[in-house]
Parts: structure tokens; sequence; C-alpha cells
């Protein structure tokens, strides 16, 4: 595991807070979350999740890092974004979630090796790099395999006719990925970018 | 006088949302809306992008569109999807707004010999439609009302989420209650349900990977539609539309419901409305459940 992030040793250790606020896109809206509760209150799926946004937000401040970085919350978010439109002290929850499940996938927490958000999000980030462009049949092949051949043929047969019917209707294709003509150009500036971002603090 | 527009059509517009990018190129003419595709568009990084990409690859992904649309004129860059507008959009304003993220973004673009200024506007296809065409000339082009007809309005989240607050300085339409799709119902002599849902989750993205944890969601939404006897639901966003319309079947194994309920796109029911033809441009061949009563509507 590479710790891009620092380990708190004690209890209520703010040193991950203070990371967390500098360096997690909208970090700093989070040092004025009041606990209100609106996040989570707001939250379609936040029956589905460890901790609702609120709870997590208190346990980074908590110094928990672990728990924070192992939480299902951060895979399970949807992206609906009716938490960031609803808070009073307008902390963009929706992007911190999205920056923290990044910081998992970097720090090599296991969860964010099995998490299917984690699977899904390889499989994505796999097709917009090689070919520029999505290609949802590719990417959900994929994501399907990516527990074993198995469990990716199970997968694939449970969705069978919702895939016949999208051949069927046009709206999957069979042939090559579509793709853009400047891969070349794309990967160059995708590198460029994550040297940058691996030079610090996430471009902000 | 007719205004020029540069594309985003987005990854979807070539795969599960093929018939949104149809039935908006067919009506836009009609409106006197110019569209010119950005040369080589790439994919916006979507809901998941950052996960495995990170931040700085995400938002490059968008640069390099922004660049790209420079090249091609001053004019407004606008999109039909939510998730190309939601990132589109959101890093054109951090480009403005941050100097340093700038820096960063065109030290990528400048590998390729690209740069951006932040000078670009991005819009939603819909907002364009509310704010520049105006919906009395959304109305006047309908020669065929689709009177009697029941729709849902299902608007989804992240149309109208944090960039309600629009490029032009105007929310053109509410987070919360937004009302501009009921708009678009009674503009084509339709009726427009009161729909408490309209802005309910589909379980965007984790519906595509893990239906189990969000079948709920669409039921819900379902539910409603079916309750007020909705003859289809009309949204602006293309995962709602795949999720809601695909998943019906496996909704109804899992909580033994029956719903059948046809799901389209606001430009699918304009380019009826407008006497278009009901396949070559209101793409309704394209539905996986048919929406039979619009279609035997059609001119």
């Amino acid at each position: 595991m590479t710790a891009t992030s620092p380990t708190p040793r004690k209890k209520y250790d703010l040193n991950f807070a203070r990371w967390v606020y500098e360096n997690v896109d909208g970090g700093d809206r989070m040092a004025k979350c009041m606990q209100c509760g609106t996040c989570s209150g707001s939250c379609p799926i936040g029956d589905q999740m460890d901790y609702g946004p609120r709870k997590l937000f208190m346990m980074i401040r908590a110094g928990m890092k672990e728990a924070v970085l192992t939480s299902n919350t951060i895979w399970n978010c949807v992206s609906c974004y009716n938490c960031v439109v609803r808070c009073p002290r307008q902390v963009p929850v929706t992007y911190i979630l999205h920056d923290l499940a990044a910081l998992a996938v970097k720090e090599g927490y296991a969860e964010a090796k099995t998490a299917d958000n984690a699977r899904f999000a390889k499989a994505f980030w796999w097709s917009a790099q090689k070919w520029g462009r999505t290609d949802e049949r590719l990417v959900t092949m994929k994501y399907y395999f990516s527990t074993g051949i198995g469990d990716g043929i199970k997968k694939g047969m449970a969705n069978q006719k919702i895939a016949m019917a999208m051949v069927k209707t046009k709206r999957m294709h069979l042939t090559m990925p579509h793709k853009v003509k400047g891969t070349k150009e794309l990967q160059a500036i995708l590198a460029k970018a994550h040297e940058i971002e691996e030079r610090g603090n996430n471009g902000q | 006088m007719s205004k020029k527009y540069t594309f985003y059509p987005g990854c979807s517009s070539q795969g599960s949302a093929a018939h949104l990018d149809r039935s908006l190129r067919a009506v836009l003419p009609k409106l006197e809306v110019q569209i010119e595709d950005i040369d080589d568009w790439n994919c916006c990084g979507a809901s998941v992008g950052h996960i495995e990409g990170g931040f700085i690859p995400q938002s490059a992904l968008s640069a390099r569109n922004l660049a790209q649309a420079q090249t091609q004129g001053p004019q407004d860059v606008m999109t039909p999807c939510a998730a190309c507008y939601l990132n589109t959009h959101a890093t054109n304003e951090r480009i403005r707004n941050d100097e340093g993220f700038k820096g960063k973004l065109n030290e990528a673009l400048a590998v390729a010999g690209k740069s951006y200024d932040g000078s670009l506007h991005v819009r939603h296809a819909c907002e364009v439609l509310v704010t520049d065409v105006g919906m009395d000339k959304v109305a006047a082009q309908v020669v065929n009302p689709l009177a009697g007809l029941k729709v849902a309005g299902y608007v989804g989240c992240q149309t109208v989420r944090p960039f309600a607050n629009t490029d032009r300085g105007n929310h053109f339409d509410e987070y919360d209650r937004p009302k501009f799709l009921d708009d678009f119902t009674r503009a084509v002599g339709a009726e427009a349900l009161d729909f408490e849902n309209a802005t309910s989750c589909c379980g965007g993205s984790v519906s595509v990977m893990s239906p189990d944890k969000t079948l709920h969601l669409m039921k819900k939404i379902l539910d409603e539609a079916q309750a007020k006897e909705a003859d289809v639901i009309s949204t602006p966003c293309p995962l709602c539309q795949t999720n809601v319309e695909m998943y019906q079947q496996q909704i109804n194994q899992k909580y033994g419901t029956n719903f059948n309920i046809p799901v389209v796109f606001y430009s699918q029911l304009m380019a009826v409305a407008y006497g278009m033809d009901p396949n070559k441009d209101a793409a309704l061949n394209q539905q996986i459940i048919p929406a039979d009563k619009l279609k035997g509507m059609a001119k």
C-alpha cells in the first residue's frame, strides 16, 4: 500500500482531516460541515451505505482514516447531487466522495479492488483511455468478467434479454468499438495529466 | 435568424441513447438551431472516470473537448447528455475560476499542441431550447398536437443539479421541482401529469453495475407513473431513459409488478408533434418497450 495521505496514530488525530481539507476536491468546504445531516437525509441510497455522508465526515474529523476508506459509502454514491444542492454550507459532498474513492484506489485498499464501483470504474477508464470513448458493450462485458469467467457468464446470461433488445433496437452495435481519431494524442494528454496529478494536491 | 452551436453528442449518442441523438438532430433545424459537432470529441469520464483515472486526467478529458471546440469558433457548446453537461460545464467553470487548475490542464493539453482559455460557454440542450429558442417557438412548430397523451415528466438528477445555475447566470430551472420538462410536454399538446418523482434518482451508473441495489429506486418512479396512468414517461437524460426502460422486466420479476411503460425523450415527442417520421426522425423504432400510443399519433 502506498500511503498518499497521513495515517492517524491516535484517536481524534486531525492529520487526516487536515489532509482531506487541503487535498480533496471540495475538502476546504468540508471543514465548514455543521453535521446537520441534510446530506444523509437526502441520499436515495443511504440505507445501503455503511455510514451516511454526515457520519463519514465526522469520522474523517475523528481520524478514522481506515474505516472511511474501507467503507462502502464511497462506492455506493449514485452521483445524484441531491446532497450538494441541499447542503446549507455548500459542501460539495458528491465531489468529496468521488475523491475519497480515488484515494482508496491510490492507496491500494482491498475494498478498492473488490467494490463493484471500483471494478466498473476500471473497465470504464480502460475504454475511455484506449478508445477515447465509452463502448458501453465492452465496458459492461469487462466489468461482468472482472470477478472471474464463471461469474461473468452468469451475469451475462442474467442480462441477455436486455442485451438482445439493445442490439435489436440498434442501441448496441456488434462491430469495432467507436473511437476517436486522435487516440495517440488523447493518451499523451492523459499521461501528462496523470503525471501532473502525481505531483500533488489534485490540481487545486 | 438561426443560431449556431458547437455540439457535443457524447458516447451514449452512438449507443444506448441513439434515439435521443436522432430525434434531437431532426427537430433542431425546425427551431433554427444549427449545430456542428466537436471535431473528434471524446468521452467526458461520466460519474466514474475519476476513480481509476484521477481528478486531473478526468478533467483533461473535458479540456480536450473544449480546446477542440474553441478552434471551431466562439459559439456556445451544447450537449444533450446530463453527464457530459455536468463534467464539461464543471471543468469549464473551474478553468475560469482557478488559474492553477487552468495552468495544469493547459500543461497537459500542450503535449498535443492544444490549449484552452476558458472563454466558451457550456450549455444543456434543454436550456438552449428554453432560454434561446423559447417555448413559444417550440410550440409554434407543432402541426400534430399530441392531444390525450398523458406524460410523466421524469427529469432525473444531473440535468438540473449543481449546474442549474447556468453559464448565462440564470437558473433555467429549479433543482428540486423543475418545470421545464412539463413545459415541453404542454408545448407539444400533450397532458403533463403532476409527477412527484420528477427528480428521484434512477441509480445512475450504480444501476448499470449493480441493479440489485437500485431496482427499488426505479420501481418508485414506475409506481407513480403507473398509478397516474401515464402513457409514456418522458426524460431528457440518456441514462435515466435506458435504466428506467430496460430494467422494467427485472423489476417485474423481483416485485411481482406488471410494468410495461414506454420511456421516451422529450425530443421524440417533439418530432411526432412536428409531423415528422415516427421512425426516421422520432426514432420510435428504437424503444425496447414500444411507445404504441405515441406512434399511433404520428402523421
